[in-house]
């Protein structure tokens, strides 16, 4: 069997043939060697590794997270395919929580690391910051507003 | 003693004081926001009530609504854990007209001392250093700015209600000034309600180092030395101490500082349990800062080194009982560690991350003690602080307690929520740390040189092995999202 393998953005493939497996990144980086797998627990050359799935892409080990995808070769699609975005920037909610003060209006011009809107979340405020210098496009959320990870508070031109 | 007493609080706190009742033989009730149904602390107690939605406002901070459950529950006491209703006076009087017993200082000390103006100027009073600032909340902008220019730049804008960092923001000149007051009160408002602000004079470099007192009703006070809490990121605490590593070369100080703390709290007329902050500069200075009038997040490093219970002592306290310990009688053994586990990303500024735990393994062996409010399966909410648990680690020295915390953190495993566990090995890693030579703004420069702990490449191949398996469809069983136990019932019930 052999599987593509992104971790933490950066790919590589791993091939397993009964007990063996044989790792090897793309910077060229190899492991090669004897498994065993019990439940959560990984022995691989004779060490120890717990293994632990987390939500989404997220995997930890030894304590360690990691990104991972694992994908077989034969499903490969194209890439996403990253549309060139004019200039555009949407700045989302990094984290589930409730929108306390909207700094900005559409139609503001505004500077690089700029504070557009303040979001609270466990009784912390964070503010988000526009990436560049432009112009306000768009506020699509507005106070009091609760709002989930991901979801877009501004656009900024 | 009490028969039942209710607990006004949530998370890792609300199961801490639910276990001390147990010990105790004294039954539990429980209270629960929408959000908490499922709670630990609602799973261990022997009675549970809902107080409301999910916002803390509409539940935990509802006074009539926690006087009303523990009336129809029949408790003679509420434990008010830390936060919320904690250090709240009005409260404080609402369950003594209700005739029931407020587990926590008077309702007339909490006033004296729960405004941090008040409590300096009574600190002045008693004897007790203080930092040079303004004794009284700030009126506006013009105030502010004279008394930041009279004391000198960098000053500190706080919170006349705060604690825990909100609502206090450092200002290293007067183009920042407006800005930080207006975020101050702002952040004060939200969090407690109360958006006063005061500025006092910054020591730079300060340790913050803590008293734990305790006082029955008959008089009597003692102090159980100080809790050294200087590792703090933005004034948040995230590793607490006992004893503080200034103590071996200034081996009066914590009786000096026993000592003013006792006046602060004797000036008070304090009983309970209680704690007496402290800066303390570069000279072993130290200055008075506030008193918390509670059980402190950090209480089990002080029980880990004396060896004494302090929710046990504050139930004894509240029920009348004489405090039986007397100052000479009380010994500091050995050095106890506490790290916060947050649900927060230490790789992305800290942000919180509520979510489902999806594997948990907690530690255990030799000086570990943990103090959690999660389990497999708990949804960690948005609405409120994201203390997930508490680790701390007893040794004999500070060198084996840390390297025990260290152990214990590698065994600890859990997912779905990211935390701040490996982090805390990188800090426990460092040569700074180690060498006790702390400080307030250590954190800050730990920051500037972390190197982020990187999987190695047999730890990756190690995971992909486990992900390749299972997109084989050979079904790991860990990769379930469910519980093996949820599984095996229903195994059970299929055969």
């Amino acid at each position: 069997m052999k599987r593509h393998v992104t971790v933490n953005g950066r790919s590589g493939t791993i091939e397993v043939d009964g007990s063996r497996l044989r790792y090897v990144r793309e910077d060229g980086v190899a492991i090669e060697g004897e498994f065993s797998i019990e439940g959560s627990s990984v022995l691989l050359n004779g060490r120890s590794y717990r293994v632990s799935k987390g939500t989404g892409k997220e995997i930890w080990v030894n304590g360690l997270r990691l990104s991972m995808d694992v994908f077989d070769p034969r499903d490969l699609r194209p890439g996403q395919g990253s549309s060139a975005n004019h200039g555009r920037q949407e700045i989302a909610a990094s984290m589930p929580g409730k929108v306390i003060r909207i700094l900005v209006a559409a139609g503001d011009a505004v500077e690089e690391g700029q504070g557009l809107v303040v979001v609270e979340a466990m009784k912390m405020q964070n503010e988000m910051k526009s990436p560049k210098a432009g112009r306000v496009a768009e506020v699509r959320t507005r106070p009091d507003a609760t709002v989930g990870a991901g979801e877009i508070l501004v656009v900024v031109e | 003693m009490f028969r039942k007493v209710l607990v006004a609080n949530r998370g890792e706190i609300a199961v801490r004081v639910v276990r001390a009742l147990r010990e105790l033989g004294i039954a539990s009730v429980a209270t629960y926001s929408d959000a908490d149904r499922g709670s630990l602390a609602v799973r261990l107690a022997d009675e549970a009530a809902h107080v409301g939605p999910s916002p803390s406002s509409e539940s935990y901070l509802r006074i009539d609504r926690i006087i009303e459950t523990a009336k129809r529950h029949g408790a003679e006491a509420i434990h008010p854990g830390y936060g919320f209703l904690s250090e709240n006076a009005e409260f404080a009087e609402a369950c003594a007209s209700a005739d029931i017993v407020f587990i926590g200082p008077p309702a007339d000390a909490i006033r004296k001392l729960g405004s941090k103006t008040a409590a300096r100027q009574l600190a002045i009073a008693a004897g007790a250093p203080v930092v040079p600032g303004t004794e009284h909340a700030l009126s506006g902008w013009e105030e502010a700015r004279a008394a930041a220019q009279s004391l000198g730049y960098p000053v500190l804008l706080k919170a006349s209600a705060g604690g825990g960092g909100k609502g206090m923001r450092r200002v290293d000149g007067e183009a920042e000034l407006q800005s930080a007051l207006r975020d101050a009160a702002s952040e004060a408002g939200r969090a407690f309600g109360n958006s006063e602000v005061y500025v006092e004079k910054l020591v730079d470099e300060p340790r913050h180092i803590e008293i734990q007192i305790l006082g029955d009703q008959h008089g009597n006070l003692i102090h159980l030395g100080e809790r050294e809490c200087s590792t703090q990121r933005r004034h948040q605490k995230v590793i607490e101490e006992c004893p503080s590593p200034l103590m071996a070369s200034h081996p009066d100080l914590r009786e000096r500082m026993g000592q003013a703390a006792l006046r602060v709290a004797r000036a008070a007329g304090y009983t309970n349990a209680g704690t007496v902050e402290f800066l303390v500069d570069g000279e072993a200075n130290f200055y008075f800062l506030e008193v918390n009038t509670r059980l402190q997040v950090e209480h089990p490093v002080t029980e880990l080194v004396t060896g004494l219970d302090l929710v046990e002592w504050q139930l004894k306290i509240a029920a009348g009982e004489p405090l039986t310990l007397r100052q000479e009688a009380i010994e500091w053994r050995g050095s106890a560690i506490e790290c916060r586990i947050y649900a927060e990303d230490p790789d992305n500024e800290f942000m919180p991350a509520p979510g489902t735990i999806m594997h948990l393994s907690e530690p255990s062996g030799p000086g570990i003690r943990l103090d959690s409010g999660i389990f497999e399966g708990w949804n960690v909410p948005l609405e409120y602080d994201p203390l997930l648990a508490k680790l701390a680690a007893w040794g004999p020295t500070r060198e084996t307690a840390i390297r025990r915390l260290d152990r214990a953190l590698a065994e600890y495993v859990l997912t779905g929520v990211r935390n701040n566990i490996a982090f805390f090995r990188e800090v426990l890693a460092d040569a700074e740390f180690r060498s006790g030579r702390l400080s307030t703004s250590f954190l800050e420069r730990f920051f500037k040189r972390r190197k982020k702990t990187e999987a190695e490449p047999e730890a990756e191949a190690a995971a992909a092995l486990v992900l390749a398996l299972q997109s084989k469809g050979s079904g790991s069983p860990l990769l379930r999202n469910v519980s093996r136990w949820l599984d095996s019932g229903r195994e059970e019930l299929l055969r």
